[in-house]
């Protein structure tokens, strides 16, 4: 009975965390939902794994809790370099006049 | 009870990937994916396929969505218009779906008693698991004995995906290029403390753990697919903290190449010595003489560490050719 409340809750809450990853509207909505979704995804798994009485299995949410860090890393370093890069093209574009440098006009 | 959870996880997996199709904004369709796996997992577990869940933990949450950013950031952020007509497309998606509905019909219902599988495979494989290998973890009893041709084959498939990969966007990239992050700019999050300082502890016990999982693989959910894929993440998270060339220099690309092509090799070597030795190809059994039980565990543990070499050596060598590779 106490599984079934705290999975509830918990699947709930995955529901609400899935609709704002829809709705959006920013970006940063979406990384918190997605985020979000990975705790309550640990979370189901280590009460599951307690409710089906094999703790053995919590393994698998301590995997989840560290790829989760390795996504959200990854979320971070890919504005960052992209906002690294939209400067660099806006002080290259500047600096010669509004000339559109190789990176742009080359194949891709 | 665990079905009802089971078919609300679907039906958010369902909605999101109707919200994956429908999305213009390529990186809303990437953390929608992201969210589809969790979802997914979630579903393997409450269906008890542990190490398939961990598998897509691994694989589909973490790893997957590190290789679409890769990708994204080396393409535009808005999926292109469509006009031409998709009506082709259409009726091959809709017949295909209504032939796999119609499949569902003759199959048995989920945990049915009289399902052929449970009539004489699977009461085989848990007997002989006990009998002749001796280890609890049956799915890895499964995955690298009775049907370790099976996995060698997936490993081959890996090998050779990876292959492709590298031959598409370019496996070295050229001497001497000038790459928009090096310079003056900042490498990596190099210059961001707190991620750095907070990642660099997580590494160690990310790779303990993928050693865990690799080598424990017997006695619990993991082995060599998931430890590979956790070992390439721990890299992975090096590479994005410290910049890419910093963690090139650790593992260079042609040490990632030969783990690749070794782990394979090791797997297809272990069925060698086996025949050597007057087996069949992949026979643990004569491994060890005088104990066959110990031959199998000993083989197991070979080929999985072969699995998990070439898994590692092929994700990384995807990312790192995604990473270096130029803007333009």
């Amino acid at each position: 009975m106490m599984f079934a409340v705290g999975a509830a809750a918990v699947t709930i809450t995955m529901m609400l965390a899935l609709l704002r990853a829809l709705l959006g509207p920013s970006v940063y909505d979406r990384v918190l939902a997605v985020n979000m979704l990975g705790t309550k995804t640990v979370l189901l798994l280590a009460l599951t794994a307690f409710a089906m009485g094999r703790p053995d299995f919590i393994d698998l949410a301590i995997t989840y809790a560290l790829i989760n860090f390795i996504g959200v890393i990854a979320v971070l370093q890919f504005f960052y370099s992209r906002d690294l890069r939209k400067a660099e093209e806006r002080a290259a574009k500047s600096a010669h006049g509004g000339a559109v440098g190789p990176s742009q006009a080359g194949p891709q | 009870m665990i079905e009802l959870f089971g078919v609300f996880l679907l039906a958010l997996a369902v909605i999101t990937a109707i919200g994956v199709v429908q999305a213009r904004n390529l990186f809303a369709g990437v953390m929608l994916m992201g969210i589809f796996s969790l979802l997914m997992a979630a579903t393997f577990f409450l269906l008890d396929a542990a190490d398939v869940a961990l598998t897509e933990a691994a694989v589909g949450a973490g790893i997957s969505t590190v290789l679409m950013l890769s990708a994204l950031a080396l393409s535009g952020a808005e999926e292109k218009a469509r006009s031409r007509s998709r009506i082709l497309a259409l009726i091959v998606v809709t017949v295909t779906a209504a032939t796999v509905i119609y499949a569902t019909f003759e199959k048995p219902r989920l945990g049915d008693p009289n399902a052929p599988v449970q009539q004489h495979v699977a009461p085989w494989y848990f007997d002989m698991t006990q009998e002749a290998i001796e280890i609890p973890n049956v799915v890895t009893a499964v995955l690298s004995s009775f049907r370790g041709y099976d996995t060698l084959g997936e490993v081959i498939v890996v090998f050779t995906a990876g292959i492709g990969v590298l031959f598409l966007i370019g496996a070295a990239a050229p001497k001497g290029r000038a790459s928009p992050s090096q310079g003056d700019l900042p490498v990596g999050l190099k210059h961001h403390q707190p991620i750095r300082v907070v990642g660099k502890l997580a590494i160690p016990f990310i790779l303990l753990f993928a050693f865990y999982v690799q080598f424990h693989g017997e006695y619990s959910p993991g082995g060599g697919f998931q430890a590979g894929a956790l070992f390439a993440a721990a890299i992975i998270l090096y590479g994005m903290l410290e910049g890419e060339a910093t963690a090139l220099s650790i593992i260079p690309a042609p040490v990632l190449f030969a783990m690749s092509a070794g782990g394979a090799l090791l797997f297809g070597g272990v069925g060698v010595v086996c025949m050597l030795l007057g087996g069949n190809f992949l026979q643990y059994d004569v491994l060890l003489a005088g104990s066959p039980v110990g031959a199998q565990q000993m083989g197991i543990i070979a080929i999985e560490l072969g699995v998990g070499i070439t898994v590692a050596g092929t994700l990384l060598s995807i990312f790192f050719a995604f990473a270096t590779r130029d803007q333009s």
